[in-house]
């Protein structure tokens, strides 16, 4: 939108507005007595998601609707990462949102990105490693040491895949399309 | 079946069927009626108003079939336009003074003793509907209570506050309850079949608001059980709605 800062109709009286320094009450503007939350505009430097699809220009066919155009559009940089890279996407190639490669800096080849969530179209959440993130999430300890195996171990996101993604869901991508 | 006391009273309808009937209820014909996520009871209420007394209503029923809508935005902008009727909500604590808790337990919130996903848009959809219906499965003490643990969507705000609705009934496998605006609480309304007054009290960790006897919740008819079992029923399983639910709590018509 590129407003800074925009009214939003609730929230006063919860403890949620308590923890947030980017919104504040603030009286109706035109008839100045109205009371409501302003919200500051989000800003971010770089927004990185995950989609189906995306060209080598960065257009982007995210694979189901999602709110993927309004985040790349707030932010200054963006970065998608993609299941599979094709030479070529128009609009009407689009699964679910399209997003124009106008919006867009960067694209990587990153199948399995989701995971372990899943990828609509694609693949479902891993049951058992979401199990583990959830057990780990209890406690710092566990939690650094998750990180500690999956993420800063890892050397590439072709070694977590080789190493972590389950055997069976890597088949040629033809085959997990269909 | 409902367990009163030592006695297994066989009431003919399941706690689940009653309540999508009694929050079929609440949907008025003609206006937009919307449950979110995971939220089998009310989207089974919602498609027994449209079968009973609400055939113009429009429903969203949020990740079903039943949603004209793709995104979240587009919903989200038809609450704020005061275009949304009615809306069904749950919250795993839930206070006399309307207010509900989807974020976390605990009496320090710095260090919860546990942390739920969220609230999702609910703090500001509960501004923003008509009227919100709030249930929970669970009428107990730990569930109704004083004073939630946090506040994610209140149930009341001050005057000068932009505010388009309001809460309208607490709705529970017991008892429903209706919230009163100028004293910003919830009351008893009326009591469900079988359940006592003493019963409803022992139960609810906040002030019922009522000093004489409450009156009993209408029963469920055999046209709305007729129309849950042989109509809705099959629906939801042909089209996906929350199927393998329905098979297993709405009974076969």
């Amino acid at each position: 939108m590129g407003v800074p800062y925009v009214p939003v109709i609730g929230l006063v009286g919860t403890d949620l507005l308590k923890r947030r320094d980017d919104m504040v009450l603030a009286p109706d503007p035109f008839d100045g007595k109205t009371v409501s939350v302003v919200a500051r505009a989000m800003r971010p430097d770089v927004a990185v998601f995950h989609v189906d699809k995306a060209d080598r220009q960065g257009n982007v066919s995210c694979g189901y609707p999602v709110e993927a155009v309004i985040l790349a559009e707030a932010s200054r940089h963006v970065i998608v990462t993609a299941e599979e890279i094709v030479d070529r996407l128009d609009e009407k190639d689009a699964t679910g949102t399209f997003v124009p490669s106008i919006l867009v800096d960067a694209v990587v080849h990153a199948p399995f990105g989701s995971h372990p969530a899943g990828m609509t179209g694609r693949y479902a959440p891993d049951k058992a490693h979401m199990k583990e993130y959830v057990a780990a999430s209890r406690d710092d300890a566990a939690f650094a040491e998750y990180l500690k195996r999956y993420v800063f171990d890892v050397g590439s996101h072709a070694e977590y895949v080789e190493r972590f993604v389950p055997r069976e869901w890597q088949r040629p991508l033809t085959e997990v399309i269909r | 079946m409902t367990v009163a006391g030592d006695t297994i009273v066989n009431l003919g309808y399941g706690e689940a069927e009653l309540m999508a009937i009694l929050m079929a209820r609440e949907v008025r014909d003609g206006e937009v009626s919307a449950c979110g996520a995971l939220s089998q009871i009310p989207a089974t209420g919602l498609l027994l108003a449209k079968e009973m007394h609400a055939p113009n209503a429009e429903l969203i029923i949020l990740n079903t079939v039943f949603r004209p809508f793709h995104t979240s935005r587009q919903f989200h902008f038809l609450a704020q336009r005061g275009e949304l009727g009615l809306f069904f909500v749950s919250g795993v604590q839930i206070d006399g003074f309307g207010n509900y808790n989807l974020h976390q337990i605990g009496a320090d919130p710095e260090r919860p003793e546990v942390r739920f996903p969220g609230g999702y848009g609910g703090g500001m959809i509960y501004y923003c509907a008509q009227r919100t219906v709030v249930f929970r499965t669970e009428h107990t003490r730990r569930s109704l209570v004083e004073r939630v643990d946090f506040i994610s969507a209140a149930g009341s705000s001050p005057a000068n506050v932009l505010r388009l609705g309001n809460p309208s009934k607490l709705i529970t496998p017991k008892a429903n309850f209706r919230f009163d605006k100028d004293a910003a609480r919830l009351r008893l309304d009326t009591i469900h079949p079988t359940y006592t007054l003493e019963e409803i009290r022992e139960n609810t960790g906040f002030d019922l608001g009522v000093t004489g006897p409450a009156a009993a919740t209408p029963a469920p008819t055999a046209e709305e059980l007729h129309a849950l079992r042989s109509v809705v029923r099959p629906k939801m399983i042909a089209t996906g709605t929350y199927a393998a639910w329905a098979e297993r709590s709405i009974g076969s018509g």
